[in-house]
């Protein structure tokens, strides 16, 4: 087995330096990895810290303490004192983050956006048209819409914008935070299908789902991320 | 399962394409800029953030030629030597920036020649350079103006006749037809309506991204940060007070001047 991500003793605490200086620990001493083909869940309550450690395993937020060290074109390289350039060599090639909120950029068409990733690692503008298409296909997203920049879709159109953009092309690791949350249930149930073929294809994943039916059909392993909360 | 040990990091590429250390400008006893020190490597796109007064622009004139700082250096690599663009001729450094950079400011005016035609205004670059077949001139000239979506049928008319949306793009075309290594841009979304900046940002961030470009951008705007930058360095009283990723200083922000400054916007 290929080790994807190692954690090690990372912690995280927020200083708000405008106000009073206050200090918000959120965990210490984290420590586990991440094996290609595994799909781990973080579990813990609302406020644990689950999004945080996803942000910084994306190179996102900075922790306090401690190393990442992500497996990137054969290697592990530390994601916390990576400089800028090999972060997003990272994320270009390796690490993929998929949100629940899409960033919309002005003008450009959901097409485009599909296609992006693919552009990016070098497929053919014909490859790249052909698998974006497929999969905004089987994301029941109308075809009508596939030219228009989806600034003016609605929230689960623009989430499907964002998985289908994610998926066109799976990352080795992917890190997904919340991805069904305003999908119906034959979406939800094709992102479903999306994440287990990833992970066949040997993704590792790190997801934060809370519907529970979800939850237990992706997950191959759970951490309660609660036990790492600073005493 | 096997635990890797870290490999150092091995460079993407040769060298960076700026080096610039240990750089001072002083006004008497005000601090313009002080103790600036940073890479930029090829392709990448810098974004220098902090409020009016913070040295952003001062700074940048330092670094585009066209300031001596007091102290420093600024090393670049863009031929077969590098150059330290301060020790060298006065007439050697203009030839680069005529050539091998480009500079995008604020004002359109500042960097347009408003009694020259739109296509006298791109052409003039390549004559610089040495281009002298009028016929290819002029077909480059109309090429560059259609990137930035400039009718072909405005070739002949003046700047002036423009918007102020149209003169910032007709000036990013005048920049990036001798096809510059390195680009310096002051707040080139200032002055602009929200909807003409949507645009020229959708337009510079296509560009920047086609033709690989290294580019210093100043701004205030931290969205125009977020959407054209892949670094950012935060200047507060002359110097730099927090820098890395653009999307993890915006986001977590550890110095309390960035902090104050991402609290203060809605929504970047």
């Amino acid at each position: 087995m290929t080790t994807m991500i190692q954690v090690e003793n990372v912690a995280k605490t927020f200083t708000l330096h405008n106000q009073g200086g206050a200090r918000l620990p959120v965990f210490d001493d984290v420590n586990f990895s991440v094996e290609a083909g595994e799909a781990l869940v973080l579990a813990g309550a609302s406020g644990a810290g689950k999004s945080s450690l996803l942000r910084i395993l994306y190179g996102n937020y900075k922790p306090t303490a401690g190393t990442i060290r992500i497996t990137h074109a054969g290697r592990p390289i530390d994601i916390v004192s990576a400089v800028p350039r090999t972060v997003l060599d990272i994320r270009r090639r390796t690490l993929g983050f998929v949100s629940q909120f899409l960033r919309v950029i002005p003008r450009v068409s959901t097409l485009d956006i599909v296609r992006d990733p693919l552009l990016a690692r070098g497929a053919s503008p014909e490859t790249a048209t052909e698998k974006a298409r497929a999969m905004l296909a089987r994301l029941n997203l109308p075809e009508r819409l596939w030219s228009l920049a989806p600034a003016t879709f609605s929230g689960g159109e623009q989430q499907r914008v964002n998985i289908a953009r994610s998926f066109v092309d799976p990352s080795a690791i992917m890190l997904i935070d919340e991805p069904t949350a305003s999908l119906d249930a034959a979406n939800r149930d094709v992102v479903v299908e999306l994440i287990a073929e990833a992970r066949a294809a040997g993704s590792a994943i790190v997801g934060i789902f809370h519907d529970e039916a979800v939850r237990e059909r992706v997950a191959t392993r759970y951490l309660d991320i609660t036990a790492f909360r600073k005493a | 399962m096997t635990v890797h040990a870290t490999f150092p990091e091995a460079a993407l590429e040769p060298a960076p394409l700026l080096s610039v250390a240990g750089l001072n400008r002083f006004y008497g006893e005000r601090i313009g800029c002080a103790d600036v020190t940073f890479d930029l490597w090829p392709g990448e796109v810098l974004g220098i953030v902090g409020e009016s007064g913070s040295g952003k622009s001062t700074l940048l004139r330092c670094l585009a030629g066209i300031d001596r700082p007091d102290e420093g250096e600024v090393l670049f690599r863009g031929g077969a030597e590098p150059l330290d663009i301060y020790s060298v001729p006065e007439q050697e450094r203009r030839r680069l920036m005529r050539t091998a950079w480009g500079i995008v400011h604020q004002n359109p005016r500042d960097g347009l020649r408003m009694d020259v035609s739109a296509g006298g205004n791109v052409g003039e670059r390549l004559m610089d350079r040495g281009d002298r077949h009028y016929g290819q001139i002029r077909e480059r000239a109309l090429d560059w103006l259609t990137r930035v979506e400039i009718a072909g049928s405005r070739i002949d008319d003046r700047p002036r006749q423009f918007s102020g949306g149209m003169q910032q793009r007709l000036q990013i075309a005048r920049v990036l037809v001798s096809e510059p290594r390195l680009v310096f841009m002051d707040e080139p979304t200032g002055g602009l309506d929200v909807s003409v900046q949507a645009r020229l940002l959708d337009l510079l961030r296509v560009l920047v991204r086609d033709l690989g470009l290294a580019a210093i951008i100043v701004t205030h705007d931290l969205a125009v940060a977020r959407l054209l930058t892949d670094r950012l360095m935060v200047m507060k009283d002359g110097r730099v007070v927090e820098q890395g990723l653009t999307d993890q200083v915006l986001d977590d922000p550890h110095h309390a001047y960035t902090q104050l400054l991402t609290s203060a916007v809605l929504g970047v």
